[in-house]
């Protein structure tokens, strides 16, 4: 397997470029994507890690955290950005694709507020299909049922042993995960995935089974 | 297992969550001695009872919290409830 490793002499613009379906994202705007290739499975994997992220932390009494207007555990969308309140006091906002100027830009950030890009620096996966919950049941020790986590609800847990923030974002009334970590685990978090939900459809994909 | 009641996040595993020891007042450090500082970094109380002890949710809300835990049964003297969650404000 190709590896961005220095080898002996090697020089880097001799060594071939490391792929994954991870850090493919950051290149082209498709991601990486897994289909259903069971008929009648109905769950899709998507690498999403080209959508903006910006964390934001401010106390109460800024504007920022007035501007936010999201509480812990929540999200809610403005203007076609998801605001996430994944902690108290912190919020992480999910936007298009390279809109992180106009994200910030949009933020009041006097007072005590730290804003910070993690665009590139954090990887993020939807997760959907009816069985999306039976997926995470069997990598993270949460309650997924609808009256814990229900359309909206925002949590911060241990997926197959990595830290996550995690969003449910149903879409057109099929249920749906935000999944996102730390990049460096990215690709790993990506095939526990794959891995847990390969019994509900999901093949592996063609370039990997190949 | 041992289900950890966070203030923040509710009851999560305990291997979502970071131990951090028994939970005691610090020392003044302009005031107290060398062997007060001693007691205060290595010893511990180690009771079969109840104990008051620091834990850091560091897979849910990243927080520091204080929790009253009996050492023998695992049970905590009156775990928190998140009423922050889901816009409810205490």
């Amino acid at each position: 397997m190709l590896t961005s490793t220095r080898t002996e002499c090697g020089s880097v613009a001799e060594l071939p470029a490391f792929e994954s379906p991870v850090s493919r994202s950051f290149v082209s705007d498709a991601g990486a994507s897994m289909e259903p290739r069971r008929p009648g499975a109905a769950l899709t994997l998507h690498d999403v890690s080209v959508t903006t992220k910006i964390i934001v932390r401010a106390g109460p009494e800024t504007v920022a955290g007035h501007q936010m207007d999201t509480p812990f555990g929540a999200s809610r969308t403005e203007d076609g950005a998801l605001v996430v309140g994944q902690r108290p006091d912190e919020w992480i906002i999910l936007g298009p694709a390279a809109a992180s100027r106009a994200l910030i830009d949009g933020l009041d950030r006097s007072g005590h507020v730290s804003v910070i890009d993690h665009t590139h620096s954090r990887a993020l996966f939807r997760l959907t299909g009816d069985e999306a919950a039976s997926v995470l049941e069997k990598l993270c020790s949460l309650d997924w049922n609808d009256h814990m986590t229900p359309d909206g609800a925002a949590v911060s847990a241990s997926v197959a042993k990595v830290t996550c923030d995690i969003v449910r974002n149903d879409l057109d009334g099929t249920r749906s995960y935000l999944i996102s970590c730390d990049r460096s685990y990215g690709q790993y978090l990506f095939d526990a995935i794959l891995d847990a939900r390969h019994e509900f459809g999901v093949g592996a994909p063609a370039d990997a089974a190949g | 297992m041992l289900i950890v009641p966070c203030p923040n996040c509710g009851p999560r595993n305990a291997a979502d969550l970071r131990y951090v020891g028994e939970s005691r007042p610090r020392p003044d450090p302009n005031s107290a001695s060398a062997k007060e500082w001693r007691a205060y970094l290595y010893e511990r109380a180690n009771p079969a009872g109840l104990l008051r002890e620091t834990w850091y949710c560091r897979s849910g809300c990243r927080r520091y919290f204080t929790l009253e835990r009996d050492t023998v049964t695992n049970e905590f003297t009156n775990p928190p409830t998140p009423v922050a969650k889901l816009g409810k404000r205490p």
